[in-house]
């Protein structure tokens, strides 16, 4: 191996992340090369510049959180393990939920949240609170949420409350069910990478439909994290043959910023035999800096007949 | 390097915290506390390290608490406690590092008539420098680093902060991150050269 290929272990060596094979490799290369024990020496000295850069916590700066903390939760916030006794307006709302529930079993968008508009303008509510229009911060899972837009009262002595309802729900059922599968297809939008991850990992088996096909699709060229790209990538794999997967494929191979990922592709791609990938991996050899997925594309481009270079 | 003793401990998850988290999910508000007492130190100085501003921290601090707080009950033991922790935790110091990223504002340097001020000086402790030329160098030293973390992406410095300054392993930062060990390799190895070529002639 070159100096180059060597230098790139020295962070990881620091680190203690490299495994034993590499760490042999790279301790007989320090030992014999001056110039790459200097540049450990340097990483060294970075890294313990950077340690006197830690913070200490400001002294009473724990406390107060802790305080803060503890605050906040008996000020306002139940434990959802103890279940409070149900007011009037949680009442009112469980009905209206109730009501409500059977034209709309799911709802979008998903993370298990869902919104009812109902009105306009006004206070705030939280669901355990009816008489304080507060704007505290939270209330345990399960719990509602729901803002008051418009209160009229009629001349009958009645009253008309418009308000918008937020509500966590759970639902359950298996990968056929249509339903679910919508959930899943929102899901994979979430903000919360984990649930993406989760989600186009379950997506992934019915890649037969053409709405979770796009779904993957969309996650491989979009999605910030490169896991949730990975997962998508395994669910195209049996639809390497498609001429869209494919040309979608080779645009991911040239603009994806995570090595993995194009390997992943370059896999995927040279899977099915077809001259039109062949310029899509010379281009890739020119402008890739990975040499991991450099010796993968040449491999492929060998295998293929084809020559490494365009020139 | 500096090592999380929290975070070392807390990737085991021992019988005393499982205890606590099983008394915490039945509703005992002293176990919680103990539990919350058992992780906080970390956690306040992850948000610390990384933000630089005991406002913030206190922000993030507060904000992850009572995130556990309300989702405890939904913890069922399939990963330690402390990677579930610092995945709520790690999302929401990255939704601040994201929107300083956008918004471009408060730095940890800030420029005075007296030249630049790190922001966090006034909470250290105030070490008297014999060598004024040694306390310039220094200083210019704290300057350039802030600069370079600056530089790098919120995901970068997160798993840069997660490896060096709390020791956890890249395996459990990529469990953290919903993502892989190699892309946080990766991350790593992309934060130290940035830092490498900004610092380049400081070190």
């Amino acid at each position: 191996m070159t100096c180059d290929s060597l230098r790139k272990l020295i962070p990881l060596y620091y680190y203690g992340e490299l495994t034993p094979e590499e760490e042999d490799l790279l301790e007989e290369h320090l030992h014999e090369c001056a110039a790459c024990e200097r540049e450990r020496e340097r990483l060294r000295l970075l890294a313990a510049a950077l340690d006197r850069r830690q913070q200490e916590i400001p002294p009473l700066l724990l406390e107060d959180c802790r305080d803060g903390l503890m605050a906040a939760i008996a000020g306002g916030i139940t434990h959802p393990a103890a279940k409070p006794a149900k007011g009037p307006w949680k009442l009112f709302l469980e009905a209206m939920g109730a009501t409500l529930s059977g034209f709309q079993r799911y709802r979008q968008p998903v993370g298990a949240l869902a919104l009812i508009a109902i009105g306009f303008f006004a206070a705030r509510f939280t669901g355990t609170n009816p008489n304080a229009a507060t704007s505290q911060p939270a209330s345990p899972a399960g719990e509602v949420f729901a803002t008051v837009r418009n209160v009229e009262p009629d001349s009958a002595g009645r009253v008309r409350i418009a308000f918008d309802e937020t509500r966590r729900r759970v639902v359950s059922g298996n990968m056929e069910d249509q339903n679910i599968q919508k959930l899943l297809l929102a899901a994979a939008h979430e903000e919360n990478p984990a649930v993406r991850v989760e989600s186009v990992g379950l997506l992934r088996s019915r890649a037969d439909s053409g709405e979770v096909r796009d779904a993957l699709l969309n996650a491989v060229a979009h999605d910030p994290n490169a896991g949730v790209r990975l997962k998508a990538l395994e669910g195209l794999k049996p639809l390497t043959g498609d001429a869209e997967v494919r040309n979608a494929l080779a645009k991911v191979l040239l603009v994806d910023d995570n090595p993995a990922v194009r390997m992943q592709v370059v896999d995927l791609l040279v899977a099915r035999r077809d001259d039109s990938v062949v310029g899509v991996l010379q281009n890739l050899v020119q402008k890739e800096n990975n040499s991991g997925v450099r010796l993968k594309c040449e491999k492929a481009l060998k295998d293929m007949n084809a020559s490494i270079g365009t020139f | 390097m500096a090592q999380g003793a929290a975070g070392a401990a807390g990737a085991r998850l021992s019988p005393q915290v499982d205890a606590l988290i099983r008394a915490a999910q039945r509703g005992d508000q002293d176990a919680f506390e103990q539990l919350v007492r058992a992780y906080d130190q970390s956690v306040l100085r992850l948000a610390m390290n990384l933000l630089r501003s005991p406002e913030d921290a206190r922000d993030v601090y507060q904000e992850a608490f009572l995130r556990v707080y309300r989702n405890l009950h939904a913890f069922r033991f399939d990963c330690s406690f402390h990677t579930w922790l610092y995945r709520i935790v790690t999302n929401i110091c990255l939704d601040q590092l994201r929107k300083r990223k956008v918004r471009k504002e408060e730095p940890a340097v800030v420029e005075t008539s007296d030249g630049p001020i790190d922001r966090m000086e006034s909470f250290e402790e105030d070490a008297a420098e014999a060598d004024p030329e040694r306390s310039m160098w220094n200083r210019q030293l704290k300057q350039r680093i802030e600069g370079a973390l600056e530089d790098l992406t919120p995901r970068e410095r997160m798993v840069f902060e997660l490896r060096h300054y709390q020791g956890l392993r890249l395996r459990n930062i990529g469990e953290m991150l919903g993502t892989s060990e190699e892309a946080a390799k990766n991350c790593l190895f992309r934060a130290t050269q940035k830092m490498r070529s900004v610092l380049g002639d400081f070190v």
